[in-house]
């Protein structure tokens, strides 16, 4: 295992690599201009040169890029053109807000999307499994975007329940924790529901009723440990993605979080701190990664990686 | 199941936090930049400069220019030099008293070249400040201090505009030296302490009870940031904020739902087409003409915007010397504009492209223009880009057509004439449609340059009316704002520039 373990983490450098590249590379030939961004309108001539020479952009590419890597290496991201800060400590900052919204994302499609898996496979065909697929049709159907709207309005508009936006306090976690997790819940339901009727079917399992176990005791210990594999492959890739990707769900609900770091970097062409970002979030998706390849051996011993 | 539903929602009012009926609750569309003023490119880093810190002048909500730290100011007969007297009785926050010194070296501060990425244009016109600020020289010969409230400001050529200028948040007073995180915990001296800055989630604010125009009414003043329109507005609904900007689409059902809280009136604003007066038959008036009389500005304006604008003839805007409400718009006619372009001698129409950022409600309005044009046989491609890349081609000359609008930093006509149309900042400067006239040029320097303000007014009209003819522009309108106040909210009016609101006398009644 912790040769599996090193192995992999001796893959992030690579990989890491090749996002530092191709990124540095794209943001060298996308349009907009930077400096632009920074100084405003009205600007003059002399000044923006002046701006461009002091942030080395006039510099062949070769030299931007060496000079950028010797930063990655020594641990610095560089400082934000716009904000005038290092990026590490704007990223650290709004990190801790999108990991607790991804987090409560995830919590609130595993209970609920495997809750549903598994009384669908259980009760298939129940009036409670129907609703459930058509249920999911919706979840994966409609954009983040128009549920999160939809949500503020009947629950802060109009029954005035919750807040709209923001992030005070844990309340101000439950609409757009539904918003991102709502397609999780729809693909884990579905996930759920496949892996846990096929495990169903299985000789074990006739074996465990037959030995007189309750039903509850069969579906849940002896089928839905067996039918876990799929699921932690999806909550594991769903989790990197909303740790990585949740800019619409910040956005409406207002929440301070990397995802709208990111976009107002694109916005305002402040490289440095669009590099930055793409190179912490790729950081966090491998490590995401890399604990899902984990988690399976503890789900399944048949899993073994040495 | 009534009770489980009733406590669930008194748990869940609770929560929501709107910080006691002492605060007042605004929002920013994204986090400011900085809150140091010398870091201030931004509207929503000037708004909060503006209500932390005091400048020499300043502007009231109806954008009348107001004294200041400086009590008083006079020019000399030639407008050169600017002699500023300031108040004895404005503090820091830290209590430590403003002097004029202080103030030289704020100006200093911000046009440091080490301030790397500011606005400091606005103090340029000080003998001196643009050497300065280029690194070539060590000090700026413009500025004396004559005494501990006197202050001299010598400019590199006469600017009636000067004093607005200074009303800018780049010429904010600062307490020098600042510590290091001064960007991100400032003292000030304005009407507001700064209390705490959460990225990308709210400021909070709290009242200066020593503040020399006496203390805001409210307790505190919070500033959510809310990048979404439609989340702005249900945050209002649900009484979380005070006032909001009535998003354009919503501007009917508003209308009905919430006619009492409702503000109208016309920004200091310019929603128009730049012309590259450069580029292929563009170079032709008569070609720009004929794009004028093809566009149906009037339609347009009632279906896309919601009746939200003034039809324009004209970059001036009403309420600003200049603007001329006697002159006719161009008017929708299609058959002029194609007789315009016959007698140009494309009959037959041609193509171009219309460039345009990504704004929801610009969409729209670039298809109806470019069903317009096609009427009269021009063939315009539409060029959709995020702002920085659409401003960038523009600013370098390869767009046709850009669909754009223009905020007035300071209320005054050289803030539309000089950087809008005169040829020194093509580009850039703010000259999208590179225009160069010199007739034009000259008559813009002598609007900036005279103490007469009859004679600034009369040549801001013919500055305002030779634009027209020269028709750089496809003439849009003036737009409006709408902005909504709660009704538990009074004294609350919103600015015609952004740094005119300091919510001194806005508070929340029971």
């Amino acid at each position: 295992m912790t040769r599996f373990i090193l192995s992999r983490l001796a893959l992030l450098v690579p990989t890491l690599l090749g996002v530092l590249v191709v990124t540095f590379l794209l943001l060298y030939v996308a349009p907009g201009d930077p400096v632009q961004s920074m100084v405003g309108e009205r600007a003059d001539a002399e000044t923006l040169a002046r701006l461009r020479a002091e942030l080395r952009l006039d510099d062949p590419l070769y030299r931007q890029f060496g000079h950028y890597v010797g930063g990655v290496l020594r641990g610095d991201l560089g400082t934000s053109y716009i904000t005038r800060r290092p990026i590490v400590d704007d990223l650290l900052e709004r990190f801790p807000a999108t990991l607790r919204l991804a987090g409560a994302a995830m919590l609130f499609a595993a209970v609920l999307g495997i809750s549903v898996g598994i009384y669908g496979a259980w009760r298939p065909g129940s009036w409670i499994d129907r609703a459930a697929t058509f249920a999911a049709y919706l979840g994966v159907s409609f954009p983040v975007y128009w549920v999160g709207l939809i949500l503020i309005l009947v629950f802060a508009v109009h029954l005035r329940w919750l807040p709209p936006s923001g992030s005070a306090n844990p309340v101000y976690l439950i609409l757009p924790a539904i918003t991102l997790g709502m397609r999780s819940v729809a693909f884990l339901s579905r996930m759920t529901r496949a892996a846990m009727q096929e495990v169903l079917q299985s000789d074990f399992i006739r074996t465990a009723r037959a030995k007189g176990l309750s039903q509850t005791r069969v579906v849940l210990s002896h089928g839905f440990r067996n039918a876990l594999l799929p699921v932690v492959t999806v909550l594991g890739l769903d989790f990197g993605s909303y740790l990585t990707g949740s800019i619409l769900t910040e956005t409406i609900f207002s929440w301070p979080g990397v995802g709208r770091y990111v976009l107002t970097a694109i916005d305002k062409r402040d490289l440095p701190a669009i590099q930055g970002s793409i190179l912490f979030l790729s950081l966090v998706f491998v490590m995401v990664n890399l604990l899902t390849d984990l988690l399976y051996a503890r789900v399944d011993p048949r899993v073994a990686y040495d | 199941m009534h009770r489980i539903l009733l406590a669930t929602t008194l748990v869940l009012s609770a929560c929501n936090d709107q910080g006691g009926d002492g605060t007042l609750n605004y929002y920013f569309t994204y986090d400011p930049r900085s809150l140091d003023p010398a870091l201030s490119t931004d509207v929503p880093t000037g708004e909060v400069v503006s209500l932390l810190f005091d400048n020499l002048t300043q502007f009231d909500p109806d954008a009348q220019l107001k004294p200041g730290l400086a009590r008083s100011w006079e020019t000399d007969a030639a407008g050169l030099t600017y002699t500023f007297h300031l108040r004895q009785d404005a503090t820091f926050h830290d209590g430590r008293s403003i002097k004029a010194e202080d103030v030289r070296a704020s100006f200093l501060r911000a046009l440091a070249p080490g301030t790397t990425g500011g606005r400091s244009w606005p103090l340029y016109p000080i003998k001196g400040a643009r050497a300065y600020s280029a690194g070539q020289t060590k000090n700026v010969q413009g500025m004396v201090v004559r005494d501990d409230s006197t202050l001299a400001l010598t400019l590199e050529e006469p600017l009636n505009v000067f004093p607005k200028l200074l009303a800018m948040p780049v010429a904010a007073v600062v307490p020098t030296p600042t510590p290091s995180d001064f960007d991100q915990r400032p003292t000030g001296s304005g009407p507001w302490r700064f209390v705490s800055w959460s990225h990308d989630d709210a400021i909070m604010l709290a009242r200066n009870e020593s503040y020399w125009g006496g203390a805001p009414r409210a307790d505190s003043l919070r500033i959510r940031i809310i990048p979404e329109p439609l989340t702005q507005a249900a945050e209002y609904e649900s009484g979380q904020l005070s006032v909001v900007e009535v998003p354009v689409g919503e501007t009917r059902r508003w209308e009905q739902n919430h006619a009492d809280e409702l503000q109208r009136r016309p920004g200091l604003k310019d929603l128009y087409v730049a012309i590259n007066t450069t580029r292929g038959p563009l170079k032709d008036v008569r070609v720009r003409r004929a794009l004028n009389h093809a566009v149906d500005v009037r339609t347009l304006l009632a279906t896309v915007m919601a009746d939200r604008g003034v039809v324009s003839a004209g970059s001036v805007p009403p309420g600003i010397l200049g603007h001329d409400s006697t002159r006719a718009p161009f008017g929708y006619d299609p058959a002029r504009a194609k007789q315009l372009l016959s007698e140009a001698g494309h009959p037959n129409g041609f193509s171009l492209k219309l460039w345009r950022t990504q704004r929801a409600e610009l969409a729209r309005l670039a298809q109806s223009i470019q069903q317009n044009l096609a009427e009269i046989g021009i063939r315009a491609e539409i060029v959709e880009r995020d702002a920085s890349s659409a401003r960038a081609a523009v600013r370098n000359g390869e767009a046709d057509l850009f669909l754009t609008d223009w905020w007035a930093d300071y209320p005054d006509p050289e803030n539309f004439n000089y950087p809008l149309f005169h040829s020194r900042n093509k580009g850039p400067g703010g000259n999208y449609a590179f225009l160069s006239d010199a007739p034009l040029d000259s008559m813009i320097l002598r609007a900036r340059a005279t103490t007469d303000e009859a004679e600034k007014g009369r040549l801001s009209r013919d500055i305002d009316a030779r634009v027209f003819e020269l028709a750089p522009w496809i003439f849009l309108w003036f737009p409006v704002d709408v902005w909504a106040s709660r009704p538990d909210v009074r004294g609350w009016r919103f600015p015609l520039v952004f740094t005119g609101q300091r919510w001194m006398e806005a508070e929340r009644i029971q």
